[in-house]
């Protein structure tokens, strides 16, 4: 990193704090329920336009990035702060927390066939499927097939497109399933716990708007899912996600990766 | 990262914090300040412990398990963490997050143009794979259970 200073970076940050916690939480019906606007989101909007307006430059880019991590520790400590008054509760949902986290397999089922499919992908489809393509998906892709490669593309378009929408989607997702009314506020919060800070917090918006009275457990339910996916995340994603997801590419008809047999795409 | 540095940038971070909670939720900076503190105490001690551990975890890892343990009903003092604590608003801490990000975004916006609207859409689902699948089995589980 240059020897530039940060203050500006920190003065833009003050500055899209005031004006996004100044225009406040704004609702709109949308379908069947209320989707709701909050101020994270439109800090980040008001960040994509200051390239643009040239407010920042590379280095300034380059200067904030570490400093999303370390801000989302004041969050992780406050989550954390609730998960201990609820001790019990959560034992008592404990099985529940546990089971909820092959849930996150469902990105696969959702992902690849339309993948595959509708959008006639190659091996990028598995990069971009097996998870929710956040940092700790690069690094098994990496690892596993390396960056360069098909899978290598495919998580990064997801890390990226994740990076860019992934906190509004979630939260415009979660005021819809929340309005369907099918899932209880407690199931919502640990779903919402799926291995992405921003991603939580975006859900996890909506949810406490819409039960209020309820903040304390939502929030404790939705750090300990989160905790849960951080803790069992690499492990499923390495046993199971990979596995599952060149299993199903198969049985879909994927195109085998280049230099390889055709046998596996048989099917 | 140096430690001095970081802890420049927390508590930098703790400001932007506080002031998106008075304006957001109204909440005088000085009430919300104890709060503030206890949680800065909690990320500090949290990420010291990550670079001297010699279990090689992320620093969220044991912040998290630190504030859990500071908060639990009994553990001396714990009564006054969560009441200082619920003085800033979880909404309040999300903000200067995605502000940093926000400033950041573009430098990941050109390798991302290259790739087109498909890897979006895949990724949209994906997503929503992940937030459906976990609440479908929560749900079934917790119905089983009888916890709801």
């Amino acid at each position: 990193m240059k020897k530039k200073s940060d203050w500006k970076v920190h003065l833009l940050a003050l500055v899209m704090v005031i004006i996004a916690e100044a225009i406040g939480t704004k609702s709109f019906k949308l379908g069947p329920g209320n989707v709701l606007l909050l101020p994270m989101l439109y800090a980040l909007v008001i960040g994509m336009f200051l390239p643009s307006l040239k407010l920042v430059d590379r280095d300034d880019m380059e200067i904030a990035s570490p400093y999303i991590g370390l801000s989302v520790m004041f969050l992780t400590a406050k989550m954390g702060t609730n998960i201990g008054p609820n001790l019990s509760k959560i034992f008592s949902a404990g099985p529940a927390l546990i089971l909820q986290e092959f849930g996150n397999l469902g990105t696969i089922f959702f992902a690849l066939p339309v993948a595959v499919l509708v959008f006639r992908m190659g091996r990028e489809a598995i990069g971009v499927s097996f998870s929710n393509s956040r940092e700790g998906s690069l690094a098994i892709i990496s690892d596993l097939y390396g960056l360069d490669s098909d899978e290598g593309v495919g998580v990064m378009g997801g890390y990226i497109t994740g990076t860019l929408f992934g906190a509004i989607y979630s939260g415009l997702l979660a005021g819809v399933i929340i309005s369907t009314g099918l899932f209880h506020p407690y199931a919502l919060a640990m779903a919402a716990g799926t291995g992405s800070a921003s991603m939580m917090a975006a859900a996890m918006g909506p949810t406490i708007a819409a039960y209020p009275e309820m903040e304390t457990e939502l929030s404790a339910f939705a750090a300990t899912s989160q905790l849960l996916t951080s803790v069992d995340g690499l492990y499923m994603s390495l046993f199971m996600g990979i596995p599952l997801t060149e299993w199903l590419y198969r049985k879909l008809g994927g195109k085998p990766a280049a230099g390889k047999s055709g046998k596996e795409a048989a099917k | 990262m140096k430690f001095s540095q970081a802890f420049r940038i927390f508590v930098i971070s703790g400001i932007l914090a506080l002031i998106g909670n008075f304006i957001g939720f109204k909440i005088n900076p000085i009430d919300a300040l104890p709060g503030m503190v206890i949680l800065l105490i909690l990320v500090v001690a949290g990420y010291a412990v990550s670079r001297v551990s010699p279990i090689k975890l992320p620093s969220i890892a044991y912040i998290s398990a630190l504030a859990i343990i500071a908060s639990i009903p009994g553990v001396p003092g714990a009564d006054l963490v969560v009441k200082y604590v619920n003085n800033v608003q979880f909404l309040a801490l999300c903000t200067p997050i995605l502000s940093y990000a926000g400033i950041s975004i573009g430098k990941d916006m050109d390798s991302f143009k290259k790739q087109g609207a498909k890897i979006v859409v895949v990724t949209l689902l994906a997503l929503t794979g992940t937030y459906v699948g976990s609440a479908i089995i929560a749900h079934l589980v917790l119905k089983l259970t009888g916890a709801i």
